[in-house]
């Protein structure tokens, strides 16, 4: 750790005025195509887009663009604002958000149009309700004749910087409040684990998007700390994924999912890529990567892969190299330990108090453990952890509803997503179900399938045994497509 | 009414989704593929552009101004294809 935390506040940017932050790959962004950013050019934009910001207490930063989001982000911080981010982007989530915090605005990047918008905000949704938030478009800040800053502001170490809400199944999602403090002092200790000793500039592409903790802490915050120059694009297609590797200079670095190396993977494999990219590190978060993957795309991108494990509450927390071990090292400055009933617990210097681990893990040495398993109620779907249980209840609220269930087939190597079995009076669509579970349910724990039957296989005590509901599912589908 | 090539595409999204649920013939081409509608999000996205990699051979990318219309319905989609793919 640097000693500057000796002080009181510590600089929103450790790096030279003339070292580069970002690279203009996004064709939608105000700045040129190509161009990079330095970091006296950066302030300059933070400083035009803060002089938007109304007074208020927080903003929900809904930024698409990875650059104007670190922009939008850093703004906030030198007014003294603290930065929202959602889980997605739905308008029930901010709806919540508002009623939550109260004093709240809405910072967008929309104009830009920079990737098509997958996400569902239901039209209904959205015609329905008159919005009331106040939605502050930092377009309006004039990007290409900001001035240069050669003075970098100091921020103070206790102020609260964001609140990073998890990825939960329901609308409740858990806000993990981030101080500057703890910012910068796991900022600097993800740059150590997660980089080495690399000390030249380094040129990233991330996947995954910028207010998830994972894209936050590796293409958000690192390249505020260490030599890290970030692509301001956000590409899903592998194709795109491709072309902005290639667009970048080298040495480069992926940031990514296992569903995105999936998919790049499997693309060259129908039609191979046809000029080679060396990229220097991947690395890889958000669920378990097979060993397979992590060796196929090692030799693709003649890369090192690191994968990398983490939870909400803290972020990252260990890494291996899946193509050559098993076992999960932790990082410097982060502790497990078993407590009674053998939970594991884990502690860092940056957060006051200590998180369950609820997973299924296995220390070996105090720097050393296995991840035998997740958690039998904590699911994954598309990068997605929720609560099993959770999702069922939402489920069992619906109010026409005589009974039901919601698991994961497990039937093919695709993308795992849930299915539900459900006893409904004849009267009620199984559509009329879907847009009320969509109402109460993140996007990737909706169903995919519902299927009505007559009845579930209820023992006495009121499980269901998941072996029957499997059969049940089977049999369903079979009469289905007879 | 779907045509023969929107038909085609319809089985290759019910094959590449597991939309077990669901009948292609029974998507209506005008219906929106996201959000509403079939409540399709970026990953089946993904999933999509592989499964029209490996059945037309058109790669898709979204820089294009082109493929942000062309995911919006069946019918828009497959219009697409049509007008991408070599052969």
């Amino acid at each position: 750790m640097k000693n500057h935390l000796n002080h009181n506040c510590y600089p929103l940017v450790d790096r030279s005025l003339d070292s580069y932050i970002a690279i203009i790959l996004s064709l939608y962004s105000p700045l040129k195509l190509n161009t990079k950013v330095n970091i006296s050019q950066f302030l300059g934009h933070v400083y035009a887009v803060a002089e938007l910001l109304p007074p208020h207490k927080y903003a929900i930063n809904l930024c698409e663009n990875r650059y104007l989001f670190m922009v939008s982000f850093c703004a906030l911080l030198i007014k003294n604002q603290i930065n929202l981010l959602p889980p997605n982007k739905k308008l029930m989530t901010q709806q919540w958000l508002i009623e939550k915090y109260k004093d709240v605005y809405v910072l967008d990047d929309s104009k830009l149009g920079e990737s098509i918008n997958f996400t569902s905000v239901s039209e209904s949704e959205a015609s329905g309700k008159e919005s009331k938030q106040f939605v502050v478009n930092i377009l309006k800040a004039d990007f290409v004749n900001a001035e240069k800053i050669k003075n970098i502001p100091n921020i103070p170490l206790n102020q609260l910087a964001a609140i990073a809400f998890t990825s939960g199944s329901t609308g409740e999602s858990k806000p993990n409040e981030k101080t500057w403090q703890t910012i910068v002092e796991s900022s600097q200790n993800n740059a150590l684990n997660m980089l080495g000793n690399r000390n030249e500039l380094m040129y990233q592409l991330a996947t995954v998007p910028p207010q998830h903790m994972w894209g936050l802490e590796t293409s958000v915050l690192l390249p505020l700390f260490t030599s890290i120059c970030v692509a301001d694009v956000k590409p899903l297609f592998p194709q795109d994924i491709y072309d902005a590797l290639y667009a970048l200079p080298s040495p480069r670095m992926l940031v990514s999912s296992p569903i995105h190396l999936r998919a790049i993977m499997k693309l060259n494999i129908l039609s191979p890529y046809e000029a080679p990219i060396k990229v220097a590190l991947t690395l890889c978060a958000t669920s378990p990567l097979s060993k397979d993957l992590a060796k196929d795309i090692e030799i693709l991108f003649s890369s090192t892969l690191r994968e990398i494990y983490g939870c909400s509450e803290i972020g990252s927390m260990a890494v291996r190299e899946t193509s050559k071990e098993d076992v999960w090292q932790l990082f410097e400055g982060v502790d497990f330990s078993y407590q009674k009933n053998n939970m594991i617990m884990a502690r860092t210097q940056y957060l006051p108090q200590k998180i369950e681990i609820f997973d299924d893990v296995k220390l070996i040495d105090e720097n050393h453990f296995i991840l035998k398993g997740r958690s039998s109620d904590m699911i994954d779907v598309a990068g997605k952890r929720g609560s099993l249980q959770e999702i069922n209840n939402v489920l069992l609220g619906f109010p026409e509803l005589v009974d039901g269930v919601i698991f994961i087939p497990k039937n093919n190597s695709k993308v795992e997503r849930l299915v539900a079995l459900v006893v409904l009076p004849d009267s009620i669509e199984v559509a009329i179900l879907k847009n009320y579970l969509k109402k109460y349910l993140d996007d990737a724990f909706v169903p995919r399938v519902i299927l009505k039957t007559n009845s579930l296989p209820r023992q006495e005590n009121g499980k269901l045994p998941l072996a029957e509901i499997k059969n049940i599912y089977k049999d369903l589908l079979k009469i289905k497509f007879q | 009414m779907q045509s023969p090539a929107e038909l085609k595409m319809a089985e290759l999204l019910v094959e590449a989704l597991n939309l077990e649920d669901i009948e292609a013939k029974d998507i209506d081409p005008e219906e929106l593929l996201f959000g509403d509608g079939l409540g399709l999000d970026s990953i089946d996205a993904l999933e999509i552009a592989l499964a029209i990699s490996q059945e037309y051979g058109v790669q898709v990318k979204a820089e294009d101004e082109s493929t942000r219309d062309a995911f919006s319905t069946l019918r828009s989609l497959s219009a697409y294809i049509e007008s991408n793919k070599s052969s």
